[in-house]
């Protein structure tokens, strides 16, 4: 089979990849990357576990994309979203709302939401309901999700006051 | 349910993907999106020599406003664009619902106009895994000639799920098919095929490239109804377009979706309360036509009857929203 | 039995909680936010190889024909298995379920006719395991697959347990003549004389569907068997210990050379409680390729794998008097187990004990008959059958009060038990607040501005609920151990075998050692989740985690504080009992002013002429024979509206008030009830497998239809603590008593929203809610409320 040289940005670092025809973003993120937070689920675009950020910040589906239409292209995983160490006001609202249980949706469900934020800092309830109903999870109910992502706003302002005090 | 082996051609240009659908014929696959044709390849439902991917051509991306007011937009549209494109939904607020409604917003990020528009047909009796589907009997889709949701059926009748056709069907939207040598213009309303193996006209060496709307001042509405809001697709949707205002309702259309192998449009009911206006009474009168309209329905991802029953909920409830518009 | 002396009692500690009841974040969840967190399909080992499963088409047939020569022959296969590698081996999933049975019925039920780990000759229902390959990858693995040949003979299948009864009927298992599997009553009280007694009686039937637990990891196995001796297994599931115990007698090893590694589990739900056939597959796979091996389910192959509810038929009898007492249930049973029993048939039991323990009774009666059938051997679902059977229940009660001219809330609260109540098999309930529940519940849903006010097709509806915090019974123990280390630090690591699906036991155990330690639970840190390293744990079900391993952590900390006490109260001239340990410091209870760090107290306890490293060590098991210390009590109110045109339900607002003895963390309670809440409502309106001749036909996460986001109502919650005198701190459990009281509160308003009609079935899909509405009084009277 044909092999591809690729290169593909993942949260900020720049690999060069010999890829196939038939591997899949996800593939790749998994496998060849070894980045094991974004997680496989279905493969069939039905449950969202497998959920990274594109460059406009907008949510996608890893399982459904071939790997090289991403050639060139920037995208962020679950790993990414920290900075200096810090975690990202979503990451944070999850853990302080108690927005995860087995964990195993988390890194999809945090992914989407991120996307959602990016668009929509202070979401409607519509809003919420629409970005969150690609994703699966059962342990939450998806109430404390929500609870977090309405919350997203409140926890990124008082770290960005804590850091200009 | 790894994809199966093939050759993954990137293009960047209308011609170069026309001439390489020219040359690959029915081995090829155009892939747009992907969200439908990777969940079909996986389940190893298709199996293409060559995946062909238009996601880099950026002239079948673009919406164009037209001088008499409507809009051609490009079937590389991404349904995301769609939804918050301004013009889209204020000139045609039922096709922005329409296309919202589709799946999640995870899929609309990805999948295209063109793709849903060219939605292959569903049935679950061979939308599972290869695995899965060697302990079902071949059917029309897995080279048999069989059809397991009506046995003694010559055709396949797997449903097409696909929303945003509906709206555009009402809408008088007309595609443009393109291959290497030449285009052809073809209202919506004749693309599709009451067959659920052969579900378009469309030919192996074409390309939808484009869906072109013309001006519309009706009053126009669609609901569906799933068995969950969100990532989900319809156990039944409909469109619906009036003229006029209030009761008065001189041109009326009416189009089904997901109850069958193709969009079904209304004529009876839409006739009877073109004649009676949009009274109660004449609406009930339209419901209790609808039933004839529909054909032979099957319990494909919901029994027969209950879609017959929720055609004619649709209707009625798209008749009142019309009138109160 | 009266409430225990405790031996370890710490009042003067005890008497004011600092860090049990706060909200707690998740410990592990910066790992989980992060993407860091480990689950076995993130798993990779040196050399691994990719396994993969051929299953049966069929639902019953003869292999006439197994050739694996041409898959043996792909490059890059590595092995290819089929039941000539597995002769001999009983894969005993269900070792527990059998010895348990036998305990409690003195009989034994057959186990050698459990579930094999690959068809031998006959395949009994589709998604049975017939051979498997290993291969350098998952395509290789694929491609192999299609390259084994079998050649069936269909034989006749008997698909339904109505049929299957039937003089006839095509059989499942020879040794199972007419397709019975095991006929059991349950008598408890005086069911007979309550009946005769009785002014009245009310019936209904209910039936409930196929499911599947959905949990968002699929199933997975690594597998490292390279080495003869030890046999190394990393999976998602409720039990190490079980897994233990099914998989070293299977190969013929020592417990302790077989070591389970749960890492993080993505949900279980009652449904990852046993050994599974593909963890067998992958151990032959990786012992006969000397590699390690990863089996992951691809998409369908999920339901296949996944035991859960079967067909469930209740026929119910609710015995009463004119002046709303209940008098005894009489409920009977038939069960789908499909093509093996084992388990279905043990569990159902609990069905008949649970729905009756909410009421004092002066009978109960549960008949059960476990039919097989050519269908996927079934287990259980979230909640057990008590999901299904208290929507049988509850409808009917309702039915009672209305029969009556009575509100169901009056009616429960005139038949709810209360503390010190015998029940009729004998349990003692030494907490108990039912009645404030069912008050609470009735206040906060603003029910009585409600009930039987709303507009047609619009309900409310009232269901209690009572869960058993441990159940013995599986062995003559249900241990579980703990051990508590104390660095010289001062910072505590907290050792336990209890996997954390989800609920957040892991953070539980670390408040409790936290708060015998008087430290913050986040300078603990969990070991968790490999038997080489953790003590004894029999494991996350029966809802044991809270009080069982709880008990065990307390015991531990409590032996580590007592060691770092003998220290301290010679630095401050005092007698250990006058001690306290609070907010990370040692304080002389008589004298306040006077205290150490807890950090300074176990540097010095190494650090000293002694040198003594500290390692609480303690366990907990039940004193009784059989069954629980403790009940949980639950009372949930539902509003719905129906739509009377499409017959979709929409849930608006579930109220909730659960005595949980003691709140440890109301971070992770809420969490657990709202994840009940959309479970049981999803298991009542939405999930059901469709299937066509053992074939289903929606196995996917589009069409098996768990409702997500939009579907969700609003919740309330309300904790109701009674402190348990056996529970850690008070506490029960909180794990599994809301989601069987939810399900049917929404069917008790769905009833209510068509005036009164019962509703016969469960999922309540929309085109059953218009046949419902077809038959009630509210069509014949045009919408009006009768």
């Amino acid at each position: 089979m044909a092999k591809h040289m690729i290169s593909l940005t993942i949260n900020g670092d720049t690999y060069d990849l010999v890829v196939s025809d038939t591997q899949t973003l996800l593939d790749v993120i998994r496998g060849d990357i070894g980045l094991k937070g974004t997680k496989r689920g279905c493969t069939t675009g039905a449950c969202g576990v497998c959920t990274i950020n594109d460059s406009k910040g907008r949510a996608i589906l890893s399982c459904m994309t071939h790997v090289l239409e991403w050639d060139c292209e920037s995208i962020t995983t679950i790993e990414g979203l920290e900075s200096n160490g810090e975690l990202d006001a979503i990451q944070r609202a999850f853990i302080e709302y108690g927005a995860v249980q087995c964990g195993s949706c988390t890194p999809g469900v945090i992914m989407s939401a991120k996307a959602l934020l990016n668009a929509h800092p202070q979401p409607t309830e519509e809003q919420i309901n629409e970005a969150m109903s690609g994703v699966l999870c059962r342990c939450t109910g998806h109430v404390k999700v929500k609870e977090a992502i309405r919350n997203a706003h409140r926890i990124r302002e008082a770290s960005s006051h804590a850091a200009t005090d | 349910m790894l994809l199966p082996d093939h050759q993954y051609l990137t293009v960047d240009s209308l011609s170069d993907c026309l001439k390489a659908l020219r040359e690959n014929g029915e081995r090829a696959q155009v892939v747009a999106g992907g969200t439908d044709v990777i969940f079909n390849m996986r389940l190893k439902l298709f199996e293409p020599d060559v995946a062909l991917s238009i996601r880099r051509v950026a002239e079948l991306q673009q919406v164009e406003e037209l001088p008499d007011g409507g809009l051609r937009i490009g079937a590389g549209c991404r349904l995301v664009d769609l939804v918050e494109h301004p013009l889209v939904n204020e000139r045609y607020p039922a096709f922005a619902d329409a296309v919202r409604a589709v799946a999640s917003a995870h899929i609309r990020n990805i999948a295209t106009l063109g793709g849903n528009i060219c939605l292959k047909t569903r049935c679950w009796y061979t939308n599972n895994s290869e695995q899965w589907r060697q302990g079902v009997k071949e059917c029309f889709k897995t080279d048999g000639e069989l059809c397991h949701v009506i046995k003694s059926s010559s055709l396949c009748h797997a449903i097409n799920n696909a929303d945003t056709p509906l709206p555009l069907i009402t809408l008088g939207a007309v595609l443009t098919l393109q291959n290497a040598d030449q285009r052809r213009e073809v209202p919506i309303a004749e693309f599709y095929r009451k067959d659920g193996m052969d579900h378009t006209v469309l030919a192996p060496d074409e390309l939808v490239t484009h869906v072109t709307l013309p001006p519309v001042a009706d009053r126009t509405v669609f609901l569906k109804i799933a068995a969950r809001q969100g990532m989900d697709f319809s156990q039944a949707a409909i469109a619906a377009r009036a003229a006029g205002t209030g009761a008065d309702a001189p041109q009326v259309s009416l189009v089904l979706g997901s109850i069958s192998m193709a969009p079904i449009q209304l004529d009876q009911p839409a006739r009877t309360v073109e004649a009676q206006g949009l009274s109660d009474e004449a609406i009930e009168q339209a419901v209790a036509q609808v039933r004839a309209e529909l054909g032979e329905l099957t319990s494909l991802y919901a029994r027969a009857s209950y879609k017959s029953h929720l055609a004619k909920v649709l209707v009625r409830r798209a008749l009142k929203a019309l009138r109160e518009m | 039995m009266p409430p225990p002396t405790d031996p370890q009692a710490i009042p003067a500690q005890e008497a004011e909680l600092s860090v049990v009841g706060k909200r707690q974040p998740r410990l592990d969840g910066p790992q989980k936010v992060t993407g860091r967190s480990v689950f076995t399909d993130d798993v990779v080992l040196p050399g691994m190889l990719a396994g993969k499963i051929l299953r049966s088409q069929h639902a019953h047939a003869r292999i006439v024909r197994l050739d694996t020569s041409r898959a043996e022959a792909l490059p890059g296969v590595k092995a290819v298995i089929t039941a000539a590698h597995a002769m001999g081996m009983a894969a005993s999933s269900t070792e527990s379920a059998g010895e348990a049975s036998r305990r409690r019925t003195g009989r034994a039920i057959k186990l050698k006719t459990g579930e094999s780990v690959f068809a031998d000759q006959v395949v009994t229902y589709i998604g049975e395991e017939i051979a498997a390959v290993a291969a350098l990858d998952e395509a290789t693995a694929e491609k192999a697959l299609e390259l084994i040949e079998v050649e069936y003979e269909p034989l006749p299948a008997t698909m339904d347990s109505r049929r299957a009864v039937k003089p006839g009927a095509p059989q499942v298992n020879p040794e199972f003549p007419g397709n019975v599997w095991s006929e059991d009553i349950d008598n408890y009280g005086k069911p007979d004389e309550a009946f005769e007694s009785a002014d009245f009686v009310v019936e209904g039937k209910f039936e409930a569907g196929v499911t599947h637990n959905l949990y968002a990891e699929f199933h997975v196995a690594v597998v490292d068997f390279s080495r003869p001796d030890k046999l190394k297994v990393w999976t998602p599931t409720q039990t190490s210990y079980l897994m233990q115990h099914s998989l070293a007698p299977a190969f013929g090893l020592s417990l302790n050379q077989v070591q389970i590694i749960h890492l993080n589990t993505g949900g279980a739900f009652s449904g990852r409680g046993a050994v599974r056939p593909h963890h067998y597959v992958a151990a032959l796979l990786s012992r006969e390729t000397r590699r390690p091996v990863k089996v992951f389910s691809a998409g369908d192959e999920e339901f296949l794998i996944g035991r859960a509810l079967g067909k469930n038929r209740y026929k119910t009898r609710i015995a009463a008097n004119k002046d709303g007492t209940l008098k005894a249930f009489d409920m009977s049973c038939e069960m789908d187990g499909g093509a093996v029993g084992n388990e279905v048939g043990y569990f159902g039991w609990m069905a008949g004990l649970c729905n009756a323990w909410v009421f004092d009774l002066e009978g109960n009666r549960f008949r059960r008959k476990v039919i097989l059938t050519h269908q996927r051997p079934n287990f259980l679902g979230h909640g057990g059958m008590m999901v299904s059977s208290n929507c049988a229940v509850a409808q009917l009660v309702a039915k009672v009060a209305k029969s009556l001219d009575m509100d169901p809330m009056d009616l429960l609260l005139k038949n709810a038990v209360e503390p010190g109540h015998t029940g009729l098999s004998g349990e003692v309930f030494a907490s108990c607040g039912l009645k404030e529940c069912i008050e609470t519940v009735r206040r906060e849903s603003g029910w009585d501005d409600k009930y039987g006010k709303l507009p047609p097709f619009h309900g409310i509806g009232v269901a209690i609920g009572a869960m058993a915090s441990g159940a013995k019974g599986a062995f003559k123990h249900d241990t579980s151990a703990a051990m508590v280390r104390v660095g010289e630090d001062g910072l505590v690591t907290v050792y336990t075998g209890i996997p954390d699906m989800g609920q957040g036991t892991h953070t539980t155990m670390a408040m409790i050692a936290a708060e015998v330690l008087g430290i913050d639970a986040n300078d603990v840190q969990l070991i968790a989740g490999d038997t080489d390293l953790t003590p004894v744990d029999v494991g996350a079900f029966a809802q044991r985690g809270t009080i069982t391993t709880g008990n065990a952590t307390r015991n531990a900390a409590i032996d580590a504080r007592n060691q770092l006490a003998k220290h301290a109260a010679e630095k401050l001239a005092t007698e250990q009992h006058n001690l306290v340990f609070r907010n990370g410091r040692v304080i002389r209870a008589d004298d306040p002013d006077q205290s150490l760090s807890f950090k300074e107290v176990a540097y010095a306890t190494l650090h000293g002429m002694e040198g003594r490293c500290v390692m609480g060590r303690g366990f907990f098991n039940s004193p009784l024979p059989y069954g629980t210390m403790a009940w949980s009590f639950d009372a949930q109110v539902a509003e719905v509206k129906v739509d009377p045109e499409t017959g979709q339900i929409q849930v608006l607002k579930v109220t909730v008030a659960h005595d949980l003895g003691r709140t440890i963390n109301p971070l992770a309670v809420e969490g657990q009830i709202d994840g009940q809440v959309f479970s049981a409502m999803s298991q009542v309106i939405y999930e059901e497998l469709v299937t066509d001749d053992g074939l289903f036909l929606n196995p996917s996460r589009l069409e098996y239809k768990m409702p997500r986001t939009y579907e969700m109502p609003e919740i309330s919650h309300h904790m109701i603590e009674t402190h348990d005198p056996y529970g850690p701190f008070g506490a029960k459990e909180v794990g599994e008593g809301p989601v069987v009281v939810t399900g049917a509160a929404i069917i008790a308003a769905v009833s209510d929203a068509l005036g009164g009609t019962l509703i016969p079935e469960m999922p309540m899909t929309p085109i059953r809610v218009l046949k419902a509405i077809r038959g009630s009084e509210l069509y014949e009277n045009g919408g009006q409320k009768p």
